[in-house]
């Protein structure tokens, strides 16, 4: 691998025991099977699937939030395990979907916003001022509304808290999960515009996670789409948008109401099986609900094959 | 003709804020309107207000909210339960709002048609498994049998869908049915919601912020924005030319597949909603619009802009035409 990778991750796998009952046996949950890429410094990953698909616990691992059970996540060449928690966070940090769960309410936005610096401890006062005083104006927030609490300002605003806050501390790498999804069209807008501009200016390289494909192929160089744990297709966002090889990421974009009136709503024949991440099929995962699958695709597990185009783990592509 | 819904004029406010400021929209039978605007627009609470649903403390006033011809602004809390869950139904974004989690899906569902015809406990739960199966649920006999959190988000949706149509409505109303969903899984409700309409006839009112959804599946639209229909026109009119600055805006936020190009900005529309306070006057969107001038804080003229094309602007009918030369 290039020494330019800003996260490599090499056979990331990770499972959780879900007990269903008081008296059930637990069962074993494989999140994130077996994954591994690598992310280029200054570029956009977007990682797109269902829910339940792994995509939020893979942010999780790369954040360092969760162990892995096997594998390991190498974060600007260094690995991630065992790495002190504080230069951990000035290298990557989080922006998540939901800004009114992820600030304190009783807090002022500013003293939020200072709160990476002051864990990083051996910073002056002034300077914690300074830089998030920076942090606002870098995201577009006036010092007026760094005074104000998190309940006074709209979702918009309460995400471009969450952006300066994760940008505090100038890191290399943003993990960015659903970060536009509990906002308002018009709004999204304007924090994808600010992301896209933050990422030129400040060199940032991005994580992306999202369900919505729209917002991904905006913003993303490279697109993974993940199933059950698994990336079944990975390649460059033109190409894969354009020509998508595994017929789950067909499916997915098929799905896709673009905003043109008159063609009503696509059947994306994927039938009414809904996957299991505890239950996970034998031979290919995606083959009771593909629509091209043939016998081969129940008996044996399709191995991920890597050419020019990218990643695709099936057996028909 | 008589219109299934006909809002006319409807007027909500709750404590000090004026959440829908004049609206007027009708939906006719068979036909799919949407309704389509950002969070906080008065969009769930005009649904809420035709089902005479609003919150504790809301006031409304209407001009006329006919239902079915008939005018059912006047009614009691007794005569709206027998038309609610009967002759109009509702479903919602949560399905859990709907459902009750200590009851079994079987029990749920028969409780509707019991209570408003007095059906058979057999002949319910025959009703139930027979809808249970026309929403696409594979053995409907089991589901009967489970608990809400036995089910998946889509199957509670469908579920819930059903549960509307236990008794044949003319008129159901969706707050943003699927928003909630995968794509994947909206696509299914989405196409399940339109067979249905078309096999039964069904008056669809559809919630929704998601412009792809509604250019799919709506025949006429209204926009909402600050407690006011700002544009309503056919779907196809209102997509090839939207004639609200707002409508506009909303258009351009939205990032198409296919077409957006990578680090070239989105559309976006400045400013947040505003809270709209009784008493206010003129356009809503004026201090977010771009064409904003001195006649925008004064009354605001709706205009024809075409066949049932109307708009709420200042702004001549023809200037979009003119602001894209």
């Amino acid at each position: 691998m290039s020494e330019a990778a800003a996260i490599e991750v090499r056979g990331l796998r990770r499972e959780f025991r879900v007990r269903q009952g008081m008296f059930a046996a637990p069962r074993h949950v494989v999140a994130v099977d077996d994954v591994s890429f690598s992310v280029p410094a200054g570029s956009v990953l977007g990682v797109v699937g269902e829910s339940g698909c792994g995509k939020s616990t893979l942010a999780r691992l790369i954040l360092g939030l969760l162990e892995p059970t096997a594998g390991e996540v190498l974060v600007d060449g260094r690995r991630l395990g065992g790495m002190d928690r504080r230069a951990r966070a000035r290298l990557i940090q989080p922006v998540f979907q939901d800004p009114f769960a992820s600030l304190n309410p009783k807090r002022r936005i500013r003293d939020i916003v200072a709160m990476p610096l002051i864990a990083q401890g051996a910073i002056g006062r002034e300077e914690i001022g300074r830089r998030v005083a920076e942090a606002l104006d870098r995201v577009g927030l006036s010092q007026d509304q760094g005074a104000r609490f998190p309940a006074q300002l709209s979702g918009g605003q309460r995400q471009r808290v969450a952006i300066a806050r994760a940008l505090v501390l100038r890191p290399r790498i943003v993990v960015c999960d659903e970060p536009t999804s509990a906002l308002d069209v018009s709004v999204q807008a304007q924090i994808l515009n600010l992301l896209a501009e933050l990422r030129r200016e400040l060199g940032l390289t991005y994580l992306f996670i999202s369900h919505n494909l729209a917002v991904v192929e905006h913003i993303a160089s490279e697109v993974a789409v993940m199933y059950l744990g698994r990336i079944v297709e990975r390649g460059e966002s033109a190409r894969l948008f354009a020509a998508p090889r595994h017929p789950y990421t067909r499916a997915l974009l098929a799905s896709v109401l673009t905003p043109e009136p008159g063609l009503g709503v696509p059947d994306v024949g994927l039938g009414d099986t809904m996957p299991d991440p505890a239950n996970i099929p034998p031979g290919c995962r995606f083959h009771p609900r593909c629509p091209v699958a043939v016998p081969r695709c129940a008996a044996e597990t399709p191995r991920p094959a890597t050419d020019e185009a990218g990643l695709v783990e099936c057996h028909l592509a | 003709m008589i219109e299934l819904l006909e809002i006319r004029d409807l007027r909500v406010t709750i404590g000090s804020t004026a959440a829908v400021r004049g609206a007027s929209l009708a939906v006719t039978k068979g036909e799919t309107h949407c309704l389509v605007g950002e969070s906080g627009c008065g969009k769930s609470i005009t649904a809420l207000s035709v089902m005479g649903l609003l919150p504790r403390g809301a006031r409304r006033e209407t001009t006329a909210l006919r239902f079915a011809g008939e005018e059912i602004g006047r009614y009691g809390e007794r005569e709206m339960e027998r038309l609610r869950g009967d002759r109009m139904a509702m479903i919602f974004q949560e399905p859990m709002t709907s459902l009750n989690p200590a009851y079994t899906v079987g029990s749920q569902m028969t409780e509707v048609l019991r209570r408003h015809r007095g059906t058979s406990r057999a002949q319910a739960v025959d009703r139930a498994a027979e809808l249970l199966a026309r929403v696409g649920i594979t053995a409907p006999g089991l589901r009967l049998g489970q608990y809400p959190h036995q089910l998946s988000g889509g199957l509670r949706q469908r579920v819930m869908i059903a549960m509307a149509l236990m008794c044949d409505p003319e008129l159901l109303i969706a707050d943003e049915p699927t928003t909630a969903l995968d794509v994947t899984v909206q696509a299914q409700i989405l196409r399940l919601l339109a067979g249905l309409q078309k096999d039964l006839g069904l008056g669809i009112l559809l919630i929704t912020h998601d412009l792809g959804v509604v250019a799919r599946v709506a025949d006429r639209v209204s926009v909402m924005y600050a407690g006011e229909v700002v544009e309503s026109a056919p779907t196809a009119a209102l997509f090839a030319a939207p004639k609200h600055p707002y409508t506009r805006g909303l258009l351009s936020c939205v990032p198409v597949p296919g077409k957006v190009k990578r680090d070239e900005p989105l559309g976006s529309i400045p400013g947040v909603v505003p809270r709209i306070q009784p008493g206010f006057t003129g356009c809503g969107f004026r201090d977010r619009c771009a064409w904003a001038n001195a006649a925008c804080a004064g009354s605001i003229p709706r205009r024809g802009a075409g066949e049932g094309h109307e708009v709420l602007c200042t702004l001549p009918p023809d200037w979009s035409r003119e602001a894209a030369a």
